[in-house]
């Protein structure tokens, strides 16, 4: 499968430069006892992919089916191109929210052709059958199903059966596309490549989507912005870059790969250059980026938490290390990944996971631990 | 549903332009108008009329709470005994069915005896002919003094007098357990195939032999179907109409429900067969409270699966013996019943030795005589059988979506009015139809419309509910997103996917109103005789040859309706995720 052709062939609808395509104003929603979604402020501009990242459970569904109109708020607004369509006391009905839809389950029916499939929108806004034929014939060629049209669905692969969920949803040109976590039910190698098939295709037709999943690779790969979601409520929203690097919150930082959080005492601040020096309770001092609100607050004595990813971890001392003596670290045990060791230590009390392209040496079972100048970072 | 061209509304934001119809459409008036009206029409069909049936023997002349009507009604000449009769007959019959489904259903699954598919076949055929039918299928063979079986031993086999008398309470236990064991055995059959081989393999690897497994691993397994089955097996022999009025008659007693029929007789006394209608009442409600506590909560446990070569018992030199009891159950419940019926239908007169020359069709003659009452009795039920299959149908389609899709507080209220209805016999529910339609529908079709649809709604209603579980919700949620309304998503997605469902239960209700004895017996007039109230009356009347030929066309159409389901369920279904 190649990537589908730059050049825009597929004519995104009209839109107004300014206005967001999808406006939620202080969203609610409660789902029995829980409240699924409480409180929730976002905005989505044309042409953007916006991706809602969480745990399960987190209401990051619960917000896509309330955009889509299966779900009516308990409270606050959404608004769609600037008019309003849901509140708590009125709901535009889905069909007509003029919005594309793809559902984890695909929900391609098993009873019609491919053709037939992507053909719906437009049969149901009573479009003739040569622009049916036309717009089918458009998307499947975008999807790179053209030969499929005839099939049923039941005799196609999932990843074809995907296509076609993306190819109907896409038929109608729609406004703002939906995706419920697309790729799920696919297997692995596949998912991997139909996130970046996704992303190009995004790219290329200028589409606006607003993305559902919890997988934080799919997440970094098809986001203009990141919206990392728990509890129903908003943990952050950044670029990939921003929510990987410099995480809002703790959750943050442990949801979107891997952290590793050493604890310390603030014990000296360089407010100029956003950055404070941390006596870890492992030992050693390390300086460490910090967010600016939180930099305003620090003063020497008061506790903080460094976050370190696990590529960011050196075993030899780097020319200008931000550290004095390197961490004290014991071995617990190595696994070989091929690109990289995993490695397994402890710091103190705090296990600690350490990539590294060397084994690095131990002396009985104890090494220093360096961090890549310029990575720790503190989470509040 | 009208179209509002939203898109541009959205497009331009001109948002003050059309408020009104935005909100009308999010009301979504189909879909209200719709749901509303089938929940209106199942508050109708089955809500009021068990009303008024409670209000009925509850309540005096003068509105006031009494339990006076109950009294009265029991204190009348013959209840006790006919209540003591009820009570006799379902003992017997449940001990009966489960001595010959649970062995038979151990035979065909799990054992190497011969003749294992005749037996499937024969119990077919008993549950699809009804009780009333049999019923002169066995005087002919087993009347006391001209059965065709009697005449046999005594002329050829010695004996000095005729062994066997259909026409007693012997008689209509036996003729009860035929038609009901098939619900045992079909039961007790899928519940033993459904046993994941590995449950019992575990066992056998534990040391334990294959008896002992049998007993501490297959049958708890089991329990649940059997008990469900005993429990509509108790429920059918208690609400039986057909056969008690047919044998009860000539052999001179009552059970409740013949008493009902009997009260309601001219001049009818409403208050009365209802207030006998109520034990009944109350029995079914209990049976189906354990029916749902007790026994749900233990059916999830069995598993999907297939008898696997492992599971079948190698019965040995027991292998005939097996064959055999097959063999005589087969003819016993099966052919020679309904040789016997094919025959007599055919017979010159009963009582005539059975030759060549002795076969007739005069009968059928008169059955198609357009001056006689059977004809108009066979396009009654066929109307009747078209429109309720239909209206059946329909409403299970929009409850059973309504009931699976909606989240509202009264969703649970139609699964519980539907289940009522199924369980409810249908001798009291027809009373209470009676009651509250006599003075808008007396003496026309319409009347028995609305009680052969509200007592056969929840077999369409259960069929369809499981097409549509079954159903993604996303299917239809990506209708609605492609722009398609409620009934276009209906019309479109769910509708054809769960088409083989809804055929089902259309052709299951088609044969089974085909032929309903007990409520047509109470609501038919002279003007509106069905099929199964003209043989019960042609029974009565001693013209059995007349009973059986109209008989043989009730079997006859059901069966080839009933073969119909082939069609839907052979019929390409795409798989549904």
């Amino acid at each position: 499968m190649s990537l589908p052709s730059p050049t825009p062939r597929f004519t995104p609808p009209p839109q107004v430069a300014d206005r967001p395509r999808l406006e939620l104003r202080n969203l609610r929603k409660r789902l029995g006892d829980t409240a699924a979604v409480n409180g929730i402020d976002l905005s989505v501009a044309p042409g953007e992919s916006v991706v809602l990242l969480g745990p399960s459970g987190c209401g990051k569904t619960t917000t896509l089916r309330m955009v889509a109109g299966f779900l009516q708020p308990d409270g606050g607004e959404i608004h769609l191109d600037g008019v309003v369509a849901s509140t708590s006391a009125f709901a535009l009905p889905p069909e007509k929210r003029q919005l594309g839809m793809v559902f984890q389950s695909y929900a391609v029916w098993p009873h019609r052709t491919v053709a037939e499939n992507v053909g719906y929108g437009l049969e149901v806004a009573g479009k003739k059958k040569t622009e049916i034929e036309a717009g089918v014939a458009e998307v499947l060629d975008l999807v790179q199903l053209s030969a499929l049209a005839k099939r049923y669905p039941a005799e196609l692969s999932g990843g074809q059966q995907q296509r076609v969920a993306l190819a109907r949803a896409l038929a109608t040109k729609p406004s703002l596309l939906l995706l419920d976590e697309p790729l799920s039910n696919l297997d692995a190698s596949l998912r991997e490549e139909m996130r970046f098939e996704l992303r190009a295709l995004q790219k290329s037709i200028g589409l606006t989507t607003l993305y559902v999943t919890h997988d934080q690779d799919e997440a970094l790969v098809l986001a203009d912005r990141i919206v990392v979601m728990n509890k129903g409520r908003i943990e952050q929203v950044g670029t990939p870059e921003e929510v990987y690097r410099t995480p809002a919150s703790r959750f943050v930082g442990s949801f979107v790969g891997i952290a590793n959080l050493l604890e310390g005492e603030v014990d000296a601040v360089d407010r100029a250059a956003g950055k404070v020096r941390i006596a870890l309770d492992a030992g050693d001092r390390l300086w460490s980026r910090a967010p600016a609100r939180w930099l305003a607050d620090a003063a020497p004595g008061s506790r903080a938490t460094v976050l370190l990813r696990p590529e960011d971890f050196r075993l030899e001392q780097p020319q200008v290390p931000d550290q004095e003596t390197g961490i004290d670290v014991s071995f617990l045990s190595e696994s070989f990944l091929g690109s990289h060791y995993e490695l397994k230590l402890q710091a103190g009390t705090t296990p600690l996971r350490v990539q590294s392209r060397r084994r690095g040496s131990f002396v009985d079972g104890r090494t220093r631990l360096w961090a890549r100048p310029g990575s720790a970072w503190v989470v509040a | 549903m009208s179209e509002i061209t939203a898109s541009h509304h959205l497009a331009e934001g001109t948002r003050a332009t059309t408020p009104l119809l935005r909100r009308l459409s999010s009301l979504q008036p189909v879909r209200f108008l719709i749901i509303g009206g089938s929940i209106a029409i199942l508050l109708a069909l089955i809500a009021y009329p068990l009303a008024l049936l409670a209000g009925y023997s509850f309540i005096d002349a003068h509105g006031n709470l009494t339990f006076d009507t109950f009294q009265k009604a029991f204190a009348r000449r013959g209840m006790w005994q006919a209540t003591l009769n009820s009570g006799w007959l379902v003992l017997f019959v449940t001990v009966g069915a489960c001595a010959l489904g649970v062995p038979l259903a151990w035979i065909v699954t799990r054992t190497d005896a011969p003749g294992k598919a005749l037996i499937t076949l024969s119990a077919g055929i008993s549950f699809v002919i009804p009780t009333f039918i049999s019923v002169i299928s066995w005087i002919f063979l087993a009347a006391p003094n001209s059965g065709y079986l009697n005449r046999f031993a005594v002329e050829y086999l010695g004996f000095s007098a005729a062994p066997l008398n259909i026409m007693s309470f012997g008689g209509l236990v036996f003729i009860e357990i035929v038609g009901v064991y098939p619900l045992v055995f079909f039961a007790v059959s899928a519940a033993l195939n459904n046993i994941d081989a590995s449950h019992e393999q575990a066992a056998r690897v534990l040391g334990a032999g294959r008896l002992r497994t049998t007993l501490t691993v297959t049958l708890p397994l089991v329990r649940p179907a059997i008990l469900s089955a005993v429990i509509l097996v108790m429920l059918d022999a208690l609400s039986s109409f057909g056969a008690p009025a047919a044998i009860g008659t000539m052999a001179n007693f009552s059970v409740i429900t013949t008493k009902i029929y009997d009260l309601l007789k001219f001049p009818p006394q409403f208050n009365y067969a209802a207030a006998v209608a109520m034990p009944i009442l109350i029995v079914t409600a209990i049976s189906l409270l354990i029916q749902k506590y007790a026994i749900r909560t233990e059916n999830f446990r069995t598993l999907t699966g297939k008898a696997t070569p492992e599971q079948i018992t190698r019965l040995g030199r027991w292998r005939w013996l097996a064959g055999g009891f097959c063999l005589v159950v087969a003819f016993g419940t099966a052919i020679l019943p309904v040789g016997a019926l094919v025959l007599l239908s055919l017979l010159s007169s009963f009582g005539a030795p059975i030759s060549i020359g002795n076969l007739v069709t005069k009968h059928y003659g008169l059955i198609f005589d357009e001056d006689f009452v059977a004809r108009a009795s066979i396009i009654h039920s066929m109307l009747l059988a078209l429109a309720t299959a239909t209206v059946c149908a329909t409403l299970g389609l929009v409850l059973g979506w309504v009931v699976e899709r909606f989240r509202f507080f009264g969703r649970e209220l139609i699964s519980f009015l539907v289940m009522i209805a199924y369980g409810f016999p249908s001798i009291a529910y027809a009373v209470g139809i009676l009651m509250g339609y006599v003075d808008l529908f007396y003496g026309t079709l319409t009347l028995i419309l609305i009680a052969y649809a509200g007592k056969l709604l929840p077999i369409a209603f259960v069929l369809v509910r499981n097409g549509i579980q079954q159903l993604s919700t996303d299917l239809e949620e990506a209708a609605r997103i492609s722009g398609a309304g409620w009934l276009r998503s209906i019309k479109d997605v769910t509708f054809p996917l769960v088409r083989g469902a809804v055929g089902i239960a259309w052709v299951l209700v088609f044969s089974l109103s085909l032929r309903e004895l007990s409520m047509s017996a109470i609501l038919a007039q002279s003007d509106t005789q069905v099929m199964p109230t003209v043989v019960l009356q042609f029974i009565e009347d001693g013209a059995v040859e007349l009973a059986a030929a109209l008989a043989v066309i009730i079997v006859a159409v059901s069966l080839s309706m009933l073969g119909l389901i082939r069609l839907f369920t052979r019929k390409k279904t795409a798989a549904v995720s």
